[in-house]
């Protein structure tokens, strides 16, 4: 596939929508927790990817009446959801294979 | 600091600031908020993150708005890498050039004083020298932000969109 394999901080956003919906906000806590504070995503970063992702119709925003328009949630679509498996499998492939040949060289 | 983050903003096209300049704005203040209690280093750190991103991000959009698509920009690790590694190279490759620059000025007051025997220096001071290249630095990216902002308002960009015209034999 000829978007993979993807950057670390739009992988950490598709990760963090993975669990559940989230606004900007909490999206970007989400990572700094996910990372242990070690990817900070500045507000352009962010929008930049999630503007992207919507594009491609990897997320979609959800739509609530009850949320205000500075704090609207997105989520991950199936398509969206079925790239980052993608993505997971391609670094488990690539995990894998790394463990395999270090092991073959110090054997 | 939320009134120069707003000023940024309209460095983005039109159409990317009606979608998300209150969206932006709101987490940039949580975000400022959570900063406030941090030190001194990561105050500094968050205003230079934050910075950088809405730079790099609103030259971005731009382009996307010359390129006529975004499904072109793809999400892979060649137009999107982290910010965070960015700026330290561009940093080294400053201090290259500064160190190269000022070695050469160094160079061409020798030559000059061995050669022209007295005559003044090429280069009337360094401060003059330094103003004069982030004067002409300034000068470039203005030229460069005025044509991509021209291009976008000609609407060059939807010529990639216009459709070949049938071939009419009959």
């Amino acid at each position: 596939m000829e978007s993979l394999p993807l950057t670390e901080p739009v992988l950490f956003v598709l990760l963090s929508l993975a669990e559940q919906p989230r606004h900007g906000y909490s999206i970007l806590k989400d990572v700094e927790r996910m990372s242990d504070g070690r990817v900070r995503l500045s507000t352009g970063t962010l929008y930049g990817a999630l503007r992207r992702l919507l594009d491609g119709a990897w997320i979609e925003r959800v739509e609530e009446d009850e949320s205000p328009r500075d704090r609207r949630p997105y989520r991950l679509t199936s398509r969206g959801r079925r790239n980052l498996q993608l993505e997971v499998e391609r670094m488990r492939h690539l995990t894998k294979l790394a463990a395999v040949r270090i092991a073959r060289k110090e054997a | 600091m939320l009134s120069f983050y707003r000023w940024l903003l309209y460095l983005y096209p039109l159409g990317y600031r009606r979608e998300y300049t209150d969206e932006m704005i709101s987490v940039f203040r949580d975000a400022q908020a959570d900063a406030r209690a941090e030190s001194l280093s990561a105050r500094i750190s968050f205003r230079a993150r934050e910075t950088w991103g809405l730079l790099v991000g609103a030259m971005h959009e731009h382009i996307c708005v010359i390129c006529g698509s975004h499904r072109s920009i793809s999400l892979t690790r060649f137009d999107m890498r982290s910010e965070f590694r960015f700026p330290r190279s561009t940093v080294l490759l400053m201090s290259i050039i500064f160190g190269g620059v000022i070695l050469a000025m160094e160079k061409a007051n020798t030559i000059q004083v061995k050669y022209a025997a007295g005559a003044g220096s090429i280069w009337p001071s360094l401060p003059w020298f330094l103003g004069l290249t982030l004067l002409s630095a300034c000068v470039i990216v203005l030229l460069i932000w005025g044509i991509l902002f021209a291009l976008g308002r000609s609407g060059t960009h939807r010529l990639a969109n216009i459709q070949p015209c049938p071939n009419r034999t009959e």
